[in-house]
């Protein structure tokens, strides 16, 4: 059992776990009953992000490599869902494929009941293609990069690509116009600046997680056109797409939410610094 | 098993294939590079059979766990394994549908999907919890490490964008400026260690592959 703290610094050193919790669970609770709807700004990679997609010409193909974790969704929806809308709003041809187990379900949910291919005109077969998951990994993006149909001869209802006008022309890399990599394993976006761009030098955005986006922007703007990294620039690609989406009460979830922690971070560093300065009870 | 076995094959086909790659690679001809395809599918066959390979080490492991502790509460969640290995295999199976049908997004959606969120969202508390405790501003390093990290986290949050508005050039400066020289000098050392281990492996010579023989 620890010693009861004697001093006021080791006290606020000490203070019960459970009022952070506490205070976090209300603190994030509080904005989604009364919403702030505070003004965002929008991130250089957001615009980065948005403009890869906005430039592409009417007809161009878009190659969406979803890699999503339903135990991390909430994280990546909004980025997830913005995208879906903008990609059907253009003229483009997209094809999803999916690189992580949860992704089909996710994918289909989504273009099922959320988003709604034919509410903007879109069609399956002709201007979209769902494939189904494989677990392809960095050696599987190559695959897929140099024969489509050797990765997956068929799509997710188990239609052979070669029956899907869609598909007709598509067979590799050389009729894709954009990728969109989405994952949540920070090391990933190597993969595809390793298969796509250095070998075929196509244009590449990412969409990740917020702890994975320091990882990601050291490839920015060179390699990679634009990145989104948690809920924060899913929200910001919300706004700068005009799509509003699930991203705009997170964001206000988080205003409140970080207060305890940003409390109990400083009256941590406030005992380690008075313990040490003051009663000398810690050497450096 | 032999050197031969245990060593030299694993080494003459590890060399063969990574030159293989290499020559794919940095050569014009098309028989590499129909290599190269034959060979990425086959990483993503080898990837499809290990995720069976782990349901028998997953059995193998629940056993073993049971064998060392055997009480009526091990066998409990042994056997809450595999009800929800079964339950997920039989709904995504028996059903029309299978895995699109309605029983098994159920299953899911609701199970799944909650239990996974969850996890990660008790991760928040664990973190908090032992940033308190423990990231103290002890040397510059950590310093660096605090100031970067809180300037990245509160420049995502509107409530600091608008009330201290100076955070978000100042986050984004630290994100593409430090962070980026950062990285870029980080990926460049690995990009160098992994040619290393890389030509060291193909030549036999890597530790690893030493002590793994």
């Amino acid at each position: 059992m620890s010693e009861k703290p004697t001093t006021f610094w080791e006290k606020i050193g000490k203070i019960d776990y459970r009022w952070l919790y506490a205070l976090s669970l209300i603190f994030t609770i509080i904005p989604i009953i009364q919403p702030l709807g505070l003004p965002i700004q929008v991130s250089e990679g957001t615009i980065g992000y948005f403009n890869a997609i906005d430039k592409l010409k009417p007809g161009s193909v878009v190659a969406v490599s979803f890699g999503a974790s339903l135990a991390l969704l909430d994280e990546q929806e909004a980025q997830y869902l913005a995208t879906w809308k903008m990609l059907f709003q253009r003229e483009l041809k997209v094809i999803f494929y999916c690189t992580y187990a949860d992704s089909p379900l996710i994918i289909q949910k989504h273009l099922g009941s959320v988003v709604k291919p034919e509410n903007y005109g879109k069609k399956y077969g002709v201007d979209y293609v769902v494939l189904p998951y494989a677990p392809l990994g960095e050696a599987g993006e190559a695959s897929f990069a140099q024969n489509i149909r050797g990765v997956y001869p068929n799509d997710i209802y188990g239609t052979p690509l070669d029956q899907i006008p869609m598909m007709k022309n598509i067979n590799d890399q050389s009729a894709i116009d954009l990728v969109i990599f989405m994952y949540t394993s920070c090391t990933d976006v190597e993969w595809p600046i390793r298969q796509w761009v250095v070998p075929y030098k196509k244009p590449v955005i990412v969409a990740t997680l917020g702890c994975c986006g320091p990882m990601a922007v050291p490839y920015y703007p060179t390699q990679i056109q634009g990145f989104l990294s948690g809920s924060g620039m899913g929200t910001e690609i919300e706004i700068v797409s005009k799509n509003p989406g699930p991203g705009a009460m997170m964001s206000d979830a988080k205003n409140l939410g970080i207060l305890p922690f940003i409390l109990f971070f400083i009256l941590g560093n406030i005992s380690y610094l008075g313990r040490r300065f003051v009663t000398k009870e810690v050497k450096k | 098993m032999s050197q031969l076995v245990r060593k030299q094959i694993p080494l003459v086909i590890c060399s063969v294939l990574g030159i293989l790659m290499i020559l794919s690679y940095f050569t014009p001809f098309e028989v590499f590079a129909q290599f190269k395809g034959i060979a990425t599918n086959w990483v993503v066959i080898i990837s499809a059979v290990t995720v069976a390979m782990g349901l028998v080490y997953m059995t193998n492991a629940q056993i073993k766990m049971y064998q060392r502790n055997r009480t009526p509460l091990q066998l409990a969640y042994v056997l809450t394994t595999y009800f929800f290995f079964f339950a997920f295999l039989i709904s995504g199976l028996a059903y029309p549908g299978d895995i699109n049908s309605r029983e098994y997004q159920w299953w899911f959606q609701n199970i799944y999907g909650n239990v996974g969120a969850t996890v990660y969202a008790v991760m928040f508390f664990t973190l908090a919890s032992s940033a308190y405790r423990t990231f103290v501003v002890s040397s510059i390093e950590a310093v660096a490490l605090l100031l970067g990290g809180m300037l990245y986290t509160l420049r995502q949050i509107p409530l600091f964008q608008v009330y201290i508005s100076w955070i978000v050039p100042l986050g984004e400066w630290v994100l593409l400026v430090p962070n980026t020289a950062g990285g870029r000098g980080a990926v460049v050392a690995a990009a160098l260690a992994a040619l290393v281990v890389g030509i060291r492996t193909l030549w036999g010579k890597e530790v690893t592959l030493e002590v793994a023989s």
